[in-house]
C-alpha cells in the first residue's frame, strides 16, 4: 500500500538525515570534543583505558582517540596533511625526536601562551626535576613529557643459563657483554644478540663514548672521534657474527620465539614482548663503554597541543591534569613507560632496570633541528644502516652523514 | 522560447560537443588541469602549511637529476621491469597453456582458483604472511634453506637481496591477473583451427606456438602494457609494506621516490619535478611499446 508523503514530513526527514553532516560535531552534545592522535594499536592499550577513565569522570570534555599510524614519523606526516586541510589534531603524541619540527613546522602550541605561566608551572611541577627540562623544545614548553623510555637489554634467561652464564650477571659495559653473548651463541646455537637499527640506539653508543649526534647549538657532530668510537662499538657484534641485522618487527618476532639470546630495545616495548615470550625474561640496564661515564638517552613522546581553539585547549589541559594524577599515571604505566612524575607509584615488575637507569640520569633523545628535520632523521638512519651493513666504514659513513645533514639544516 | 534561442538549441543539439562535453570537461578537470598544476608546481617551493610559493626555476629538475637516490630509484625501476615483465607475462602464459589442457573440470577450477587467489589480497594482508616467511631467524624460507644446507638470508635487510624479495612478493601477488587474461583469450581460440592442426599432426607445442599464440597476441600485448603499468605503479604497495624502500633506498623505485619526496618530506616542488620526469619516462616507454610491440599483434 502506497502512502503519500507530505511536504512537511519530507522536510523533517531530510533535515534529520542531513543534521549529522551539516551541524558541527560540538553541537551534537554539550561536551567539548578533543581528539587525541596517537600511534598505539589495540582496544586494550592503556591509552584507551586512560581516555575512558577520563571521559567517565564527566568533566565536560570528551577526548576522542584517533590512531593515525604506527610510527612517530607516520602520524607526524598525517598530522601535517590534516593541519594543511584545516582539520589538524587537537592533541598528538609527538615523538621527542620531532620536537623541533613540531614546534616550527606543525605549530605545536607554547603551553605558557595557551594555559598561562601559572597553570603551565603547575602541570610541569608534577614531573620529576630531571625530566622537566626535557619538556621544553628550544626553551619553549610545548609538551607534557608523559611517555619516557630508555634502551635496555632484554635477556632470554632460559638461553642465558643454558649457556652456563651466571643467571644474575649484569654486564656493565659492552666489553663485558660481547664475550657473554659469544658464549651464549656458541653453547646454544641461537643468535646471540640483536640491536635495533635506527637513530635511537646508536645515539646511546655515541653518547656513552663521549660524543653527541647534534650539539647544543643544533649542529650535527656525529662524526667526532668519540662518536666514531661509539659506533665502532655498536657495529662490532655484527662484524663478529654475533648479530644478524633485521628490522625491528623481525627482531621482536624472533626474540619472542626464543631465537635470540639478547635484544637491545626500548623499555616501553616490554608489554608487547612479554605477551608472546614463553621463556624467562630479564631486563637489565643498557651497558656503557669501558672506562667512560655512562650517558644513556631517553626517548618516547610528549603530548602536544595543536588546536588553536580556546575550548579545546582548555579541554586538553583538563585531560593533562588527569593524566599526570596518580590515578591516570598508574594506568599509563601499564605501557612500560617510566614513572617520570612525582606520584608515589610502586615500580611495576620488570621495569626496575629501566627505572634505575632513569634515576641515574638520562639525556634527551636527539631532536632533529630545522624545518627539514624529518628528512634529516631519515638520512641519518640511512647512513647508520649503511655502516651497519658494512657498505661504508664508520668514519666515512659518519662524515657523509654529517655533510648531508648540514645541507638539510641549512636548506 | 524565442526563435533565436530555438535556433541556438537546435545547433547545440546537433553538435558533437553536447555528447563529448561532459567527458572533455572531466578530462580537463581531473587529468589536464592537475598535470598542468604539477608542471607549474615543479618550478616552485611550496609550503603546505603556509600555502606560500617561492620561485625556484629549474632548480628542482637539476637537483633531482643530480640526486644519487633518484639515480638508484631509476636503476631499480629498470631492475623491477626487467625481472617482473618476463615473470608476470611468461609464467602465466605457460601456465595458461597448461591449464587449458587440463581435462578434468574440477581440477582445472581448483588450479585456477589457487593461482588467482593471491591477486585478490591487498598488499598489507599479503605482507603479514610474507613478513613471517622472510624472518631471517625464525622464518619459513630460511628454515627450508637451512634444511638443505643453505646459509640464512636477510631477505628484507640485505641491500643485495631486498629488491629481489619485493620482486618475489610482487610476482606472487600479481601474476594471477595475467593468467586470467590468457585463459580467457585461449578459451576464445576457435576449436576448428586447433582441431585441424591436430589432425594434420601438429604437436601440442607446435599448436601453442604457431596457432594459439598468434591468435591471442592482442591479449598478450594488453598484458604487457598493463604489466608495465603495474610494475611502474602498483609495486609501490609491496615496497612500502615490505622494505619502505630500504635498506638505504636499495629497493626503492621512481614512484616510491616521488612518494617520499612529496608525502614523507613534504617537498612538493621537488616531488612535482620528479612526477614530470616520471611522466616523460613513461611516455617514452609507452611510445616504444606501441612502436615496436604492436607490429607483432594480429587483430584478425
Amino acid at each position: 500500500m502506497s502512502r503519500a508523503v507530505s511536504r512537511r514530513h519530507f522536510t523533517l526527514a531530510a533535515a534529520a538525515l542531513a543534521a549529522p553532516v551539516v551541524l558541527p560535531r560540538e553541537s551534537l552534545g554539550n561536551d567539548v570534543k578533543v581528539d587525541l592522535v596517537h600511534l598505539f594499536s589495540g582496544a586494550e592499550h592503556p591509552i584507551q583505558k586512560v581516555i575512558k577513565a577520563f571521559n567517565d569522570k564527566g568533566t565536560g570534555v570528551t577526548v576522542v582517540s584517533r590512531q593515525d599510524g604506527t610510527t612517530y614519523e607516520t602520524i607526524t606526516q598525517k598530522a601535517m596533511a590534516s593541519i594543511a586541510a584545516g582539520r589538524g589534531p587537537a592533541m598528538m603524541t609527538t615523538g621527542w625526536k620531532l620536537g623541533d619540527f613540531a614546534r616550527k613546522t606543525l605549530g605545536a602550541q607554547d603551553f605558557r601562551q595557551i594555559f598561562g605561566p601559572d597553570r603551565t608551572q603547575a602541570l610541569l611541577a608534577k614531573f620529576r626535576p630531571q625530566v622537566r627540562p626535557l619538556a621544553a623544545i628550544g626553551g619553549v614548553p610545548i609538551g607534557l613529557p608523559w611517555s619516557m623510555s630508555t634502551p635496555v637489554l632484554y635477556i632470554n634467561q632460559s638461553l642465558w643459563t643454558e649457556a652456563g652464564l651466571d643467571p644474575a650477571a649484569t654486564p656493565k659495559t659492552v666489553e663485558e657483554l660481547y664475550p657473554m653473548v659469544r658464549q651464549l651463541q656458541d653453547k646454544t646455537g641461537k643468535q646471540g644478540l640483536c640491536y635495533e637499527v635506527n637513530e635511537w640506539l646508536p645515539q646511546a653508543f655515541i653518547q656513552n663514548a663521549g660524543g653527541d649526534v647534534i650539539d647544543g647549538d643544533g649542529r650535527p657532530v656525529m662524526d667526532s672521534a668519540a662518536a666514531v668510537k661509539g659506533i665502532e662499538a655498536f657495529v662490532q657484534p655484527r662484524r663478529d657474527n654475533l648479530w644478524r641485522v633485521m628490522t625491528i618487527p623481525e627482531m621482536v618476532a624472533a626474540y619472542q620465539a626464543g631465537a635470540i639470546g639478547v635484544m637491545a630495545s626500548s623499555s616501553a616495548r616490554q608489554s608487547v614482548v612479554r605477551q608472546a615470550a614463553k621463556f624467562d625474561l630479564r631486563l637489565i640496564q643498557m651497558p656503557g663503554l669501558a672506562g667512560l661515564p655512562r650517558r644513556m638517552n631517553s626517548g618516547g613522546n610528549f603530548l602536544a597541543v595543536y588546536s588553536k581553539v580556546k575550548e579545546q585547549q582548555d579541554g586538553a589541559y583538563k585531560f593533562m591534569e588527569f593524566v599526570t594524577s596518580k590515578e591516570g599515571f598508574e594506568i599509563w604505566l601499564e605501557t612500560g613507560y617510566l614513572n617520570v612524575t612525582t606520584n608515589d607509584i610502586p615500580v611495576r615488575p620488570g621495569s626496575e632496570a629501566a627505572q634505575a637507569q632513569m634515576e641515574g640520569g638520562l639525556t634527551s633523545e636527539t631532536i632533529w633541528p630545522g624545518a627539514r628535520g624529518l628528512e634529516a632523521l631519515t638520512v641519518h638512519i640511512d647512513w647508520i644502516t649503511k655502516i651497519v651493513n658494512g657498505a661504508v666504514s664508520v668514519p666515512d659513513g659518519l662524515r657523509s652523514d654529517r655533510a648531508a645533514i648540514d645541507k638539510l639544516i641549512a636548506a | 522560447m524565442t526563435t533565436a534561442w530555438r535556433g541556438a538549441w537546435r545547433r547545440l543539439a546537433g553538435s558533437p560537443w553536447l555528447f563529448a562535453g561532459p567527458a572533455v570537461a572531466a578530462a580537463i578537470l581531473f587529468v589536464w588541469l592537475p598535470m598542468a598544476s604539477t608542471l607549474g608546481l615543479s618550478f616552485f617551493d611550496w609550503s603546505l602549511l603556509r600555502q606560500e610559493a617561492t620561485w625556484r626555476g629549474l632548480d628542482h629538475y637539476r637537483g633531482t637529476l643530480a640526486n644519487p637516490d633518484f639515480h638508484l630509484a631509476l636503476v631499480n625501476t629498470g631492475v623491477y621491469l626487467a625481472a617482473l615483465l618476463p615473470l608476470q607475462v611468461g609464467i602465466p602464459l605457460v601456465l595458461a597453456f597448461a591449464l587449458v589442457r587440463v581435462k578434468a573440470k574440477a581440477t582445472g577450477r581448483l588450479y585456477r582458483t589457487a593461482l588467482f587467489a593471491p591477486s585478490v589480497l591487498s598488499f598489507p594482508v599479503a605482507a603479514v604472511v610474507w613478513l613471517w616467511l622472510f624472518n631471517p631467524t625464525v622464518g619459513f624460507l630460511n628454515t627450508l634453506g637451512g634444511a638443505v644446507g643453505l646459509p640464512p638470508q636477510r631477505w628484507l635487510t640485505d641491500p643485495d637481496i631486498a629488491i629481489w624479495s619485493v620482486i618475489i612478493v610482487a610476482f606472487w601477488k600479481s601474476f594471477g591477473l595475467n593468467l586470467l587474461i590468457f585463459l580467457a583469450a585461449l578459451a576464445n581460440v576457435p576449436t576448428d583451427v586447433t582441431e585441424a592442426a591436430r589432425i594434420d599432426g601438429a604437436s601440442p607445442l607446435r599448436q601453442a606456438i604457431d596457432i594459439e599464440l598468434p591468435l591471442i597476441s592482442p591479449a598478450l600485448f594488453f598484458a604487457v602494457v598493463t604489466t608495465i603499468i603495474v610494475v611502474l605503479d602498483e609495486i609501490v604497495g609491496a615496497v612500502d609494506v615490505l622494505t619502505e624502500g630500504g635498506p638505504y633506498r636499495t629497493s626503492s623505485n621512481l614512484l616510491y621516490f616521488l612518494y617520499e619526496r612529496g608525502f614523507r618530506h613534504f617537498q612538493f616542488g621537488e616531488a612535482a619535478a620528479v612526477a614530470v620526469l616520471i611522466a616523460a619516462i613513461v611516455a617514452g616507454v609507452t611510445w616504444a611499446q606501441f612502436r615496436f610491440g604492436e607490429r607483432h599483434v594480429h587483430y584478425d
